[in-house]
């Protein structure tokens, strides 16, 4: 990818003569740098799990946030740039906070995603100094809701693009992590199937030996279109499943 | 006693004072109804042709959906009143009650401008807050005779007159189609189309047409010329209402251990 | 015609006081808009008479705008305001179908226009509105509004020129607000709320004399919108 390399990767509105733009290929590849995150949606609702990097035993677990709530049927995992995905969720809660507010209804994943791709699209444009944004967003996004149509789950990157998934990995162990949920993945599966599965992944894929701390789970379910990051307790329950 | 005695007639002013006080303090005075209105009168071949329609409004709300606005005054002489409803009606019957006497002191006919004189008198001394815009016609041994009195007293004499709200839709159907020694029929007619044009094209005038034709001989009131605005519609079905139920019912007998007395007694009359 | 309004004497001015012609930005057209629901249907009903002051400019205005199949808005008041707000309303109904990929229900749209009200606060839209429609079980509800965008839901509401004489008596047939126990409160079919509707039009046309000229009764149910419209008196 990188061999055409040249002067046209310097400026993020510039297209190369292949038709490329290399500053949201290399936000993407920066992607591929970050922790995995996994998502699977069922019939029953939507599971995100995450690996926490835990750099140093020193480090507090709890101020690793990879899974953050958007609105109370809404929220998301992300990999790659941290900094970065508190802005989108920061705009994200903004936004479905507003659709409530004028509507007197949830907002839908659908229009969440997109809302989210909007401002991951905005790099490039003139703006006043506060809100100019110079390179593209180095993360990507798995956003899990409910809505009149039931459960839905959204993967999002840096070029703005927003695309549904019954499965996605995304991240550094995405490449293994997909193939193994494509060979495991079943329509029919149960919410508590798809932790099951989620966190077997994610165990395949990560170099470190997977416990409560350095994993994180959550979901959101049909039933009571809440999305919850799941406690210590309920965490160690799915842990003991595998 | 002696200050009942010592009144002239006229109003009472008694409370002007006291009422201008509370309305600056933010009293809201009572409104009166008024006859958003519009009158008419034309003169024919043989006498003059008086119309009115039949709302009174208080603001948007309507106070009389079939009023008389054609008022009495002389056998031979009739007024159509628009403005306040209770003006109107106390000035003309006032003018007529006058007239009345008038005729019994003379053993003549009331002559038009002799109300008319007296109308104007009337309204020029309350300085226009007497609110009667008024079309006076009638006919006498001069002739068929026709007037428009405003509030203030001032007064016109012409062949055709509109007054009140819809003064201007009236005077657009005889500006385009009057023409002078009209007969009976012609005249009805016209007044009857500017009379339409006021109660279809100005919201202060509404419901019906009401004529009045006075000629050397006889006057004639034609009420409900006509008919075009009754209520259109009514449900079919009928309207059921919600009842309370009478949950217990007590009734005391009137007390029979009392009578009342009326003795008769000599009125006391004060010796002065 | 553009009503300057009356001068206001400004004291404290140059000379001790000043003649200032205000400009008056409002107009009332009269109009009433009225609303009656029940368990499958909502009937929409509004006269289309224009008045300015004792004139009657036309006798033939809509005041009701068709948001979908499900849902309308009816509006009395100013009839510049109340085009302008129906234009704001069309567009940002437009753009939420785009945004979100749905229809509007009754629900976002009794809210948005609260909304669009309350962002006038201060300067407001010179309009009275009520909201009718189905909602998600396809029960018939309406909501009415103030001028600033204060609603409520209920099963009748009527707004404008003829409320005080109309939202007793429906107050007392729809919701048998007489009763302290609600017995015998009838279910009203959509003939017999359609009935309703048109004796409470003639009685106001009667008493009122801002409405008048043509009923114009939409009922909605679950088949679509359907017009009917209903003469009144011209007077």
């Amino acid at each position: 990818m990188f061999l055409t390399r040249s002067e046209y990767d310097r400026g993020v509105n510039t297209f190369s003569p292949e038709g490329r733009l290399f500053q949201v290929e290399y936000a993407i590849e920066a992607i591929k740098e970050g922790s995995t995150a996994i998502g699977i949606r069922t019939s029953e609702g939507v599971v995100l799990a995450v690996e926490k990097r835990l750099t140093s035993p020193l480090l507090e677990p709890s101020s690793v946030e990879k899974i953050m709530i958007i609105d109370h049927h809404m929220g998301c995992a992300n990999s790659g740039l941290s900094a970065d995905a508190r802005i989108l969720i920061d705009h994200a809660r903004v936004v479905t906070q507003h659709h409530t507010f004028t509507y007197n209804e949830p907002m839908t994943t659908d229009s969440c995603a997109q809302a989210v791709c909007d401002l991951a699209l905005r790099f490039g444009e003139d703006g006043r100094e506060e809100d100019a944004m110079s390179r593209p967003f180095g993360v990507a996004l798995l956003i899990a809701g409910v809505d009149e149509k039931g459960p839905a789950l959204y993967h999002t990157d840096p070029s703005g693009t927003y695309v549904r998934w019954e499965a996605k990995a995304i991240g550094a162990g995405s490449e293994g992590a997909q193939t193994a949920l494509q060979d495991a993945y079943s329509k029919m599966m149960t919410l508590e199937e798809a932790e099951t599965l989620a966190l077997k992944t994610l165990k395949q894929v990560m170099e470190e030996k997977l416990n409560s701390t350095n994993v994180e789970i959550a979901a959101v379910t049909a039933k009571d279109r809440k999305f919850r990051i799941y406690s210590s307790e309920e965490l160690n329950q799915c842990i003991e499943r595998l | 006693m002696e200050s009942m005695s010592e009144r002239s007639g006229g109003f009472s002013f008694d409370n002007v004072a006291r009422n201008h006080v509370l309305e600056e303090k933010g009293m809201k005075m009572p409104k009166a109804a008024k006859t958003g209105t519009t009158i008419v009168g034309v003169v024919y071949k043989d006498g003059v042709v008086l119309g009115a329609d039949t709302r009174a409004t208080s603001e948007t709300t309507v106070f009389e959906k079939y009023c008389e606005k054609i008022h009495y005054i002389a056998p031979n002489i009739y007024c159509c009143g628009a403005g306040t409803a209770a003006d109107t009606e106390h000035t003309t019957a006032m003018i007529a009650s006058k007239l009345e006497l008038h005729r019994l002191d003379t053993g003549r006919q009331s002559r038009v401008t002799t109300c008319l004189t007296m109308l104007k008198r009337h309204l020029f001394q309350y300085q226009g807050h007497v609110s009667a815009a008024l079309v006076l016609g009638g006919v006498d041994l001069h002739g068929p005779h026709l007037y428009t009195v405003y509030p203030h007293g001032s007064t016109d004499a012409l062949p055709f007159v509109t007054m009140g709200s819809g003064s201007l839709a009236a005077m657009a159907v005889f500006e385009s189609k009057y023409k002078d020694d009209m007969t009976l029929e012609e005249g009805k007619q016209i007044v009857y189309e500017a009379i339409s044009a006021g109660i279809y094209n100005d919201m202060g005038s509404g419901g019906n047409v009401n004529l009045c034709v006075i000629t050397k001989d006889k006057t004639e009131m034609l009420k409900g010329y006509a008919k075009e605005n009754m209520r259109p519609w009514r449900k079919s079905t009928p309207y059921t209402f919600p009842k309370t139920e009478v949950l217990t019912s007590k009734i005391d007998k009137p007390r029979t251990d009392i009578s009342v007395v009326v003795e008769s007694e000599k009125m006391e009359v004060s010796a002065s | 015609m553009m009503d300057f309004g009356t001068p206001v004497l400004e004291p404290g001015s140059a000379n001790g006081t000043k003649q200032v012609p205000q400009f008056n930005p409002y107009q009332d057209n009269g109009g009433t808009v009225a609303s009656i629901a029940g368990d499958d249907y909502v009937i929409v009903a509004a006269d289309t008479r224009f008045t300015l002051g004792y004139s009657i400019p036309t006798r033939k205005i809509s005041r009701v705008l068709k948001i979908n199949d499900k849902v309308m808005l009816g509006t009395a008041g100013m009839q510049a305001d109340t085009c302008a707000l129906h234009k704001v309303i069309s567009t940002r109904m437009r753009m939420y179908e785009h945004d979100n990929n749905k229809r509007m229900t009754f629900n976002a749209v009794s809210q948005m226009l609260s909304t669009v009200l309350y962002y006038k606060r201060f300067f407001p839209y010179y309009t009275f509105n009520i909201v009718a429609g189905l909602d998600d079980k396809g029960e018939g509800w309406v909501c009415g509004y103030d001028a600033i965008g204060s609603f409520e839901q209920r099963k009748i509401v009527c707004n404008g020129a003829g409320t005080k004489l109309m939202q007793p008596v429906f107050d007392n047939q729809v919701d048998w607000a007489q009763s302290w126990d609600g017995a015998g409160k009838p279910n009203l079919s959509l003939e017999q709320a359609t009935d309703l509707m048109k004796d409470a039009f003639t009685s106001a046309a009667e008493r009122e004399i801002t409405v008048g000229d043509t009923l114009q009764i939409y009922k909605i149910t679950k088949d679509g919108i359907q017009l009917e419209e209903f003469e009144l008196k011209k007077d």
